[in-house]
């Protein structure tokens, strides 16, 4: 069975609407209102923006810029470790949309950590002072390595994008043949050593997420039984695996729409297909370690906690797995869009609630709520990825589109593909 | 790629992992527990809130502070205080059940813990436990992740929220620089009534066990950090339950422990991943072998 | 070695209470060579005596006092006295009134920011009376002299032996306590003298203000009605005149751990009339704190022996044991015939059960108002009274056939006849 994959810049073709559209228009505005704050930040610091405090030192910038951020981006592994180490080629077609939303997304959780910390030109401090008994310290380290990782991996596209076609201006034109030679053998180089950065991949994110789970747990006895328990990694592991499929359905579906595009339904339907198994281990450990630790009881307290926690589980992963698992998701795609749709929202709010809902400090004189400007920059960056995403599928070989007949086919490893004509 | 070349590789990068690894556990921040270490007995029923510690303290850290005579205000005590960056200690009062007109005075700071959370949580290791018993902050690492306000049980480290360049976690530092150079704390210092004793951890507990038998109508039988998060540096008898007077329920044992054992567990000297590293690229060859040989069969029999 | 060591110790020990004593006194004429100027400080002066307790002289081991209250081993020896540290517990003689007390104690021996305190002792010492006494503040004293705090506190938190508080903290916390209740502040200048240039002409303002001034004297009340909470019987009336005249108790027997503040607020005024101010100052006391002074002797009591729903009369001995006290009996303390301290038992109304000693030639007859005659004088009680009962009527029939009492007397009447009242009592019976 060959599936043919022939990822093109979608810039070129007829098909593509104009890149500014009222959509895109809006999510410039919005971009640019998170900046203002992000830029207002850097210049008052942190408490002119923020609601953050001494009692709630930790606001949605890391709870959902950072934890969700790396949980949506955990697509990029997943896709990764089904598409080269399992090696199905026929989700090749997969790969780098998520390896594009992987990269874009770490960018911004490593934005997001910047302006939230303190000292953000410091940022790589972890480098060079080692403490490995912080469980933030190997995410801190993971997530570097990681993305300088992913970075590795997209090289191909920009080397697959660029060679034979470097062309500078006048009078930088001494330099083309230089660059185009570094390409050569940057593209060779890599196509033989990619294997070693896909498994690092695959094996810093496995550390890393899980290791997210684990910054909690020293918070102790500041954090709601309900999220609280030794198993966090594994659950936020699992939870990331789970999002991963789901992620990748969800940007496919959004991106066929937004670009006019016809979406892999087969690919995707095939996807879905593996996501409940996933969730179903998920919830198993889930409701498992609820009751092994006997917490079912705070869900009968009718309060924020019990009802986010319900939510998370309920809409989160219930009710998607129900539908993954119903005899017409295999076949329809709108059904598996809104199970994923549901997923990401589930695991989202688990995020939300493991680093903001379950924390209550011991002594608390207001609650958090977060301010304009926190969720300001939280929405900015959400757009402003949304347009990066948009800019490069259209500038780089990432979306796959159906062949012509004519079209050369090309069933190789996804380094070695050719250069479309 | 040739199976050779694969496996070469995979196993030098894993001694690589592993080599490196030795380096690493002499990059452990120190977290010696000396037995000669200093703590300070708080006695609540001594204390008169004075606020004088309070003063001292700001003072000896070139913290601007109003005059001492204005600490005399008791109004602040209307309301419940919490140690910020810019007032490492506050006194709060609370009322007394056995006589109103002597209310509880309780003062609070950093606890100076035994196995600090803080110490465990920083990701650069800028906080330190020193032999001394002292809980330090060190500036030049610092990135100001605030982790360490996450993961600290009494919540006491504070942030400079408003200072864009720079900011520090402020807190306690057990006056440091002044017993560096064998002088009291400054609020030990101040003390006019000494409820607060500076000693050998060791000794002020067996002091603090020897007041709650010589007065058990004054004193309840507990104190408070003396097991707490496995031990504090900073122990306080008094005569009303701990909850009462603004302190969290902690249990015995200390806060960095799950955390640090899930970490190593994971970790423990690079072996699991690693493993898993080798484990991914055996799979991967296994499987790329297989399509070949696919292909190959598809290629033969056409 | 260790006898070395020992002996070392003493010497060391002597010779700093030596130089401490000295330095007490030579701070003392300091302190008056400070305040020459003022006529009013010379009745301080003879203070050193002060210093030292009355009763001195008596060889230690026969102090009034647990041997174990300093030495942990049963035979204490020269060599080895094996001497607890301190704080030991309860050892106080002091054996003077407060008047005899220094009146004034000028403080200025560690101020490094505040100038010295001018402590009214006197003054405090007759308002302790209502509280802890002289022990309140000279605590863990030796049966010997009075110590100064610093014999025992010493003067840098800085220091080898952390279980006793230095004396910055040993002097604050004598004062704070009760001084921030009444005057709800600790402000440092309420005792402490400003330092400054002016500080020799302040002390002596600040003693001429002190000298001469007494505490008020304390008005007893004698009776108190406290409502209390108790629904079956409200008011409990105590009779406070009484209990200090039939038992003999001093103000701290029951004001133990009184506190200033039950008269002195700044924020209530003085209120110097004690009902007033136990209304004021309700404290929230457990029902043991509560009845703690009156349980010590009224163990047996019933609740409605003190509670009740009006005022009680005062305590009379003839409606409760219809044994009125007159006479003799009325002027003897209570604790002459209810041997036994704080448990007034029932007691036999027979003379003889308490008067045991009455026998011939040791009882005058005559305070009966009844002179015997000699013949009577001379033989034994029993032969009239008989089985030394006094209380019934005396027999003549052991004797005479024919004659019988009251009829026939063995001696003569005392003009103011008394008797008359007792052989009422007699008929009444």
């Amino acid at each position: 069975m060959n599936h043919n994959i022939n990822p093109v810049p979608l810039s070129g073709l007829y098909k593509v609407r104009p890149f500014f559209t009222p959509g895109v228009i809006i999510l410039t505005l919005i971009a640019l209102n998170g900046l203002v704050f992000v830029a207002l930040r850097f210049i008052f610091g942190i408490g002119y923006v923020t609601n953050l405090s001494n009692e709630y030192p930790w606001g949605i910038w890391i709870g959902i810029d950072v934890a969700t951020g790396v949980a949506l981006a955990a697509g990029g592994f997943t896709t990764a470790a089904l598409g080269h180490i399992m090696h199905r080629e026929e989700y090749h077609s997969i790969v780098r949309p998520a390896l594009l939303t992987a990269m874009l997304g770490y960018t911004f959780v490593a934005l997001g950590v910047v302006i939230d910390i303190g000292r953000w030109y410091y940022v790589w401090h972890p480098l060079i002072y080692w403490n490995p008994n912080s469980a933030l310290f190997e995410v801190g380290i993971c997530v570097m390595i990681y993305l300088t990782v992913l970075y590795i991996e997209f090289l191909p596209i920009v080397t697959e994008r660029f060679m034979g076609r470097v062309n500078f201006p006048k009078f930088l034109k001494f330099l083309n043949k230089p660059v185009e030679w570094l390409l050569e053998k940057l593209d060779k180089g890599l196509s033989k050593t990619m294997f070693i950065f896909i498994i690092a991949g695959v094996v810093l994110s496995t550390l890393h997420q899980s290791s997210l789970g684990t910054l909690m747990i020293i918070a102790g006895e500041k954090m709601h039984p309900l999220w609280q328990t030794p198993v966090l990694p594994l659950l936020f592991f699992l939870s990331a695996v789970s999002v991963g499929f789901p992620m990748v359905i969800f940007e496919s579906v959004i991106a066929s729409k937004s670009f006019g595009l016809k979406p892999e339904e087969k690919i995707l339907k095939k996807l879905g297909n593996m996501v409940a198994p996933i969730l179903l281990i998920y919830l198993a450990f889930k409701i498992g370690d609820m009751f092994i630790r006997e917490t079912f009881h705070y869900l009968f307290e009718l309060n924020i906690h019990s009802i986010m926690f319900l939510i998370e589980v309920i809409v989160g992963v219930i009710v998607p797995l129900f539908m993954f698992l119903s005899r017409k998701a295999i076949k329809s795609l709108t059904i598996t869009f809104w199970a994923s749709v549901l997923v990401i929202f589930g695991i989202v709010i688990n995020r939300f609630n493991n680093f903001i809902v379950a924390y209550h400090p011991p002594y608390s004189f207001k609650p958090y709520i977060p301010s304009i400007g926190e969720i300001s920059v939280t929405i900015g960056f959400v757009a402003l990825l949304i347009l990066l995403y948009r800019a490069f599928v259209m500038f780089f070989p990432i979306i796959s589109v159906q062949p012509k007949n004519n079209a050369q086919i090309i069933t190789a490893n996804n380094y070695e593909v050719l250069n479309e004509k | 790629m040739d199976r050779r070349n694969f496996l070469i590789k995979t196993i030098g990068i894993g001694a690589a992992a592993t080599l490196g690894n030795t380096n690493e556990s002499v990059a452990t921040p120190i977290n010696v527990l000396s037995e000669d270490r200093m703590g300070v007995l708080v006695d609540t029923t001594v204390c008169v809130g004075c606020r004088n510690c309070e003063w001292a303290c700001r003072n000896s850290h070139n913290i601007p502070t109003p005059p001492l005579e204005d600490y005399k205000n008791r109004s602040v005590f209307k309301e419940f205080r919490r140690p910020k960056e810019y007032s490492y200690t506050v006194v709060n009062e609370f009322s007394n059940p056995q006589n109103p007109l002597l209310p509880i005075d309780v003062k609070f700071q950093c606890m100076h813990c035994d196995k600090p959370a803080c110490v465990s949580a920083c990701i650069v290791g800028s906080i330190d436990k020193l032999p001394n018993g002292s809980v330090v902050w060190n500036s030049e690492k610092c990135i100001g992740c605030r982790y360490c306000m996450v993961a600290c049980p009494f919540q006491i480290p504070a942030f400079e929220y408003l200072t864009p360049i720079e900011p520090s976690i402020r807190k306690c530092d057990f006056c440091i620089e002044r017993t560096k150079e064998g002088k009291l704390p400054a609020c030990v210092e101040i003390c006019p009534v000494e409820a607060l004793i500076y000693g050998k951890r060791s000794e002020i507990i067996k002091i603090a066990r020897d007041k709650i038998k010589r007065n058990p109508q004054r004193y309840i039988k507990h104190i408070y950090g003396e097991y707490e998060v496995s031990g504090t540096s900073w122990i306080y008898i008094s005569s009303r339950e701990f909850d009462k007077i603004g302190f969290p329920k902690l249990s015995n044992k200390h806060a960095p422990g799950v955390s640090e054992a899930i970490q190593h567990g994971i970790f423990a000297y690079f072996v699991p991943p690693v493993l898993f590293y080798s484990m991914l690229g055996t799979l991967m060859w296994i499987n790329k072998r297989k399509k070949e040989l696919d292909v190959e069969e598809e290629s033969n029999e056409s | 070695m260790k006898n070395k060591i020992f002996i070392t110790i003493v010497i060391l020990f002597c010779s700093v209470t030596i130089i401490i004593g000295q330095k007490d006194t030579s701070q003392f004429q300091n302190q008056n060579n400070k305040a020459d100027n003022h006529p009013s400080i010379t009745n301080i002066e003879n203070r050193s005596s002060f210093f030292f307790q009355k009763k001195t002289g008596v060889s230690h081991s026969k102090q009034p006092i647990n041997c174990k209250t300093c030495h942990s081993c049963e035979y204490p020896t020269k060599n080895d006295p094996c001497l607890k540290y301190c704080p030991r517990e309860g050892m106080m003689t002091v054996h003077h009134s407060p008047d005899e007390s220094p009146e004034i104690i000028i403080m200025d021996e560690m101020s490094t920011r505040f100038g010295a305190v001018v402590f009214s002792h006197k003054l405090h010492a007759q308002m302790s009376e209502m509280s802890d006494g002289c022990q309140g503040c000279h605590h863990f004293n030796t049966t010997g002299p009075i110590l100064a705090c610093k014999k025992c506190h010493e003067q840098t938190r800085q220091r080898e032996d952390i279980s006793k508080t230095d004396l910055k903290g040993a002097y604050h916390r004598q004062c704070m306590n009760c001084h921030r209740q009444w005057s709800h502040t600790t402000d440092c200048n309420s005792c402490h003298l400003p330092k400054n240039d002016d500080f020799k002409r302040k002390i002596s303002e600040e003693v001429s203000r002190i000298s001469g001034k007494n505490h008020p004297p304390i008005i007893l009340p004698t009776k108190l009605v406290f409502e209390t909470g108790y629904s079956k019987g409200p008011i409990v009336t105590f009779y406070h005149d009484d209990h200090i005249k039939l038992f003999d108790l001093t103000c701290n027997s029951c004001h133990q751990h009184d506190n200033c503040i039950k008269c002195h607020d700044l924020n209530n005024k003085l209120t110097h009339n004690i009902v007033e101010s136990q209304k004021i100052h309700k404290v929230n006391k457990s029902f043991d704190d509560h009845h703690k002074p009156c349980v010590a002797c009224h163990k047996q009591d019933h609740c409605s022996d003190c509670h009740s729903t009006k005022e009680l009369e005062p305590w009379s001995h003839e409606k409760s044991t219809r044994f009125a006290l007159k006479h003799y009996h009325e002027k003897v303390a209570c604790n002459k015939c209810h041997i036994r301290k704080s448990q007034f038992e029932k007691l036999s109304i027979e003379c003889y059960s308490c008067h045991k000693d009455w026998k011939l030639g040791s009882f005058k007859h005559s305070v009966t108002g009844l002179i015997l005659d000699d013949n009577h004088n001379s033989i034994e009680c029993n032969e009239c009274h008989n089985n030394m009962n006094f209380s019934s009527k005396p027999t003549c029939e052991n004797c005479h056939d024919d004659k019988s009492f009251p009829k026939h007397l063995p001696g003569k009447l005392r003009k103011n006849n008394i008797m008359n009242n007792s052989k009422s009592k007699i008929t009444k019976k």
